[in-house]
């Protein structure tokens, strides 16, 4: 367990980050927690030449609520996440999921803005970013844009990024204390790579009929993905067993997974099923408080 | 790992068949093919680099093309290797004509052994599909460039 031999950086600010970033173009690679990068290298599957680590750039470590949302730098840890008080008062969802990702060790290492950018479509963050509808500010010598989590993963540890750019923020759009949530995830070990996991967010009106909701699905195709045809089916309708049932077979219908050494795809099909039907009761008695 | 799938090309057999056994078409379109070189009849050496994100390698070995049926069939028999596993298999190829259009039905076994089916199993076969895709695509690009010339 040794990896190639590599050169090594350690930048002082993003700006030193980027422009090493442009000088080594295909042939780097950003380390921030090195939680999937350091194992991936040790495996020597991942053979970088150049490994620019960021982790000396303190200012990418912030939690921010901000008027209307929130913001969090690439660089704050699993664990700071997991343990915020103002993300476990106004973004509860986001603290259960988290709480799932590795282990501790893990969660102390691993940074959002790396597990995002690592783009594993059985990942725990970048399914939930999704049913958040999150986006990303990425940096790079172009200067600074935003990425919609819609628009941001493109396949197997792929992202719309180019290559010289950095993941520099989250930002997660405000989560009315009306909605529903849950994370739920069927792993072999409570540590591993989920084989499927469901994201769900939800919101009922008066007469009990909902007026907004999100589900998205990970670890059942080569990125997570939104379940458009359950959510349209969903909207405007009265939530009740039936209608959580039948929400819960158009996802599995629509999911398109693998089969791998984990499991069949007719199996994760099947517990797409099983998973959307229970964050989905799980979210409506969070919505009945 | 099996799996299979078809195409269907724009174009008469004559011609998607042309482009099927034509090594430098092959060579322009396989993902991330560095060197396809004759070596023989219908035989080559290929070295081929590919992975996705920071998991890439290298991988060489020779090809084969048995059974030729002209202009409908024919196998691609393969095997080769690189640091981070190998691969054995082959993909059969059947094109079958729809009025002036080809379907290529294509079936594929495959092999795959040492670190990279150990480690990256999770991911193998769908990203298999991705890059067959990439190739039919490219193909179809090719061959739609070379009637507009």
């Amino acid at each position: 367990m040794k990896p190639f031999s590599f050169e090594y950086f350690k930048p002082n600010n993003i700006d030193e980050a980027i422009s090493l970033l442009n000088g080594y173009g295909e042939d780097a690679v950003i380390l921030a927690g090195g939680q999937s990068l350091i194992p991936l290298m040790n495996l020597r599957l991942a053979r970088p030449k150049y490994i620019i680590d960021i982790n000396k750039i303190a200012e990418l470590s912030y939690i921010k609520d901000t008027n209307g949302g929130l913001s969090i730098g690439a660089l704050t840890r699993h664990r700071e996440i997991e343990k915020s008080d103002i993300i476990k008062s106004k973004y509860p969802i986001l603290s259960k999921t988290v709480s799932l990702i590795g282990n501790p060790q893990i969660r102390n290492w691993g940074t959002i803005g790396g597990s995002i950018s690592h783009a594993d479509p059985a990942g725990e963050l970048p399914t939930l970013l999704l049913a958040l509808n999150g986006k990303v500010k990425v940096v790079g010598n172009q200067g600074e844009r935003e990425i919609d989590g819609d628009d941001l993963f493109l396949g197997y540890l792929t992202t719309s990024m180019e290559k010289t750019e950095i993941l520099r923020e989250v930002y997660i759009p405000e989560i009315s204390p009306k909605m529903g949530w849950e994370f739920v995830e069927l792993t072999k070990r409570s540590h591993d790579f989920a084989i499927v996991s469901v994201a769900v967010l939800m919101s009922i009106d008066n007469a009990g009929k909902c007026n907004d909701v999100r589900i998205s699905l990970g670890g059942v195709g080569s990125m997570p993905v939104r379940a458009k045809g359950a959510e349209e089916f969903l909207l405007d309708k009265a939530i009740n067993d039936d209608s959580i049932n039948e929400a819960a077979n158009i996802a599995s219908e629509e999911a398109e997974p693998e089969s791998d050494i984990h499991a069949s795809a007719k199996y994760r099909k099947e517990m797409v099923k099983v998973f959307v039907n229970r964050g989905l009761i799980s979210a409506l008695d969070r919505v009945r408080g | 790992m099996n799996f299979d799938g078809n195409f269907k090309f724009n174009a008469p057999r004559e011609k998607v068949w042309k482009f099927f056994m034509n090594p430098d078409m092959l060579a322009k379109c396989l993902p991330g093919c560095e060197k396809l070189e004759a070596k023989g009849e219908n035989s080559y050496e290929a070295i081929v680099k590919i992975g996705i994100s920071v998991v890439k390698g290298e991988y060489s070995g020779k090809v084969e093309l048995k059974d030729i049926v002209t202009p409908s069939h024919y196998r691609l028999v393969g095997e080769g290797g690189g640091l981070s596993g190998f691969v054995k298999g082959e993909v059969t190829m059947d094109l079958e004509e729809e009025s002036d259009k080809t379907i290529v039905k294509w079936k594929s076994v495959a092999q795959i052994g040492g670190l990279i089916a150990g480690v990256g199993q999770r991911m193998l076969s769908g990203v298999a599909k991705i890059l067959t895709n990439q190739f039919f695509k490219d193909m179809e690009k090719e061959l739609t460039k070379e009637e507009s010339l």
